[in-house]
């Protein structure tokens, strides 16, 4: 007789972990990469490093093509779709799906694609949230904003030579985006234009942004989702 | 022998996209905007004979300087809408002058060779564009949109309004109304106040002349 458990196991932790794992594998062998100089080895130095390097590379790829494959097993589709703001119990598994899916195509945009994404953060930003409670949309956005800062929803941001900002901006600028794109007013079949739109509409007030999360400044925040909102 | 003069553009504002909205709040969506950037764009193409590269991100900072300008200056008196309508047009072509998010990939070969779009292919696009977008708006909120008049196949206003507008991104306005036939302002082109206060003055001077 087979025994389940009283309850089902949480998937969110195990995906979590894989994603953590493929982040590091992918980030150790570039760092490896980047930081033993190979070519300015004398030999036979440099054909002992060359070799140990393509090792690591190897196992590198191998972990992260494992720990990939499983992440999207556990994961399912990453599509974004925005589930509706501070609808309360249940809500914060599909909220922090959400917003992992649309960060990641945020950090994609902005050009900082390797950031590490905590999707548990999102859940416990959400609930650290709490109900809407007759909050204002756009006052919702804001602090749901600020949730997700101080939650370290987006780690340090991994940004590429041609990123479309600097680093320090681009935890803020994402966040941002991905709320404001859950308050936009948009058809189902919109959603990705409404993202891409919504990504560079923070893009373009990301001084902006950064200063009111830098000072906590949920009613400057809340200024700028009621400016925008209606402009994805 | 003078040469014979260049045929008035087509507006081409069957090219925008089509929105459950009324054109002039869907222009003030970013997603919206942006595909009408380049859905007009493709079609302009087609007719000039060149490519255009675009610039998101310079597409984005204008489209939010845009409605900041606008809502800054959105006459509470529903006499100036109309009004308001066709300085919002020359407002959206002063960004997009002053940090232009179009570059042609080549000459525009199949324009006519002097004609605006073939001496400055991007300030004739941007400068198309915003005239349609406008017209589609007026066209449904007053059944009435600005005509095109001759003086857009006026070189001379081209060569002066790209060598103006690289120095002063403001006179863009004026001269949009200068190419609709309209009185421009040049003193405070980017001040609806005093576009305004002219207007209710060469009302008055005309009223008196008529009594």
């Amino acid at each position: 007789m087979t025994i389940l458990p009283p309850f089902p196991p949480d998937p969110m932790p195990l995906r979590e972990a894989l994603r953590g794992l493929r982040h590091v594998m992918r980030r150790g062998g570039e760092s490896l990469r980047d930081t033993v100089p190979v070519g300015s080895l004398p030999e036979p130095a440099q054909a002992i490093a060359g070799a140990v390097l393509r090792e690591v590379g190897q196992i590198a790829r191998s972990v992260d093509l494992v720990a990939s494959g499983l992440a999207k097993r556990v994961l399912g589709g990453t599509a974004p779709a925005a589930p509706p703001l501070g609808d309360g119990a249940g809500g914060e598994a599909a909220f922090a799906a959400a917003a992992y899916a649309a960060l990641r195509a945020a950090l994609r945009r902005i050009g900082a694609a390797e950031t590490f994404i905590s999707e548990v953060a999102a859940r416990s930003a959400y609930r650290a949230l709490g109900s809407a409670g007759g909050r204002e949309a756009a006052r919702l956005g804001a602090d749901l904003t600020l949730c997700l800062i101080a939650a370290r929803v987006v780690r340090e941001a991994d940004a590429a030579p041609d990123a479309r900002l600097p680093g320090p901006a681009i935890a803020p600028v994402a966040v941002f985006a991905v709320v404001l794109w859950m308050l936009a007013d948009r058809a189902e079949h919109d959603g990705e234009a409404a993202l891409d739109a919504a990504i560079d509409l923070s893009i373009a007030i990301a001084a902006d942004i950064r200063a009111a999360a830098q000072a906590g400044d949920a009613a400057r925040l809340t200024a700028l989702f009621a400016e925008f909102a209606d402009h994805v | 022998m003078s040469e014979p003069a260049a045929p008035v553009p087509v507006l081409h504002i069957e090219a925008l996209p089509r929105s459950n909205e009324p054109v002039h709040v869907a222009v003030r969506r970013m997603r919206w905007f942006r595909q009408a950037l380049r859905r007009y764009l493709d079609r302009l193409e087609g007719e000039l004979g060149c490519r255009f590269e675009i610039d998101d991100g310079k597409v984005a900072g204008i489209f939010v300087r845009w409605l900041r300008a606008v809502e800054a200056q959105k006459p509470l008196d529903p006499m100036a809408r109309r009004s308001f309508f066709e300085f919002a047009a020359g407002l959206m072509l002063r960004e997009m002058t002053g940090d232009m998010p179009l570059r042609a990939t080549g000459p525009a070969t199949a324009a006519d060779p002097h004609g605006a779009a073939a001496f400055w292919p991007e300030g004739y696009a941007c400068t198309m564009f915003c005239i349609a977008v406008t017209s589609a708006a007026m066209a449904q909120e007053f059944d009435a949109a600005p005509a095109l008049r001759p003086s857009i196949r006026d070189l001379r206003i081209w060569w002066s309004f790209r060598e103006n507008a690289a120095e002063d991104p403001r006179v863009s306005i004026a001269f949009l109304d200068l190419i609709l036939g309209r009185d421009p302002d040049w003193a405070m082109p980017e001040v609806f106040s005093h576009r305004m206060a002219r207007e209710l003055a060469a009302a008055a001077r005309a009223a008196e002349i008529r009594s």
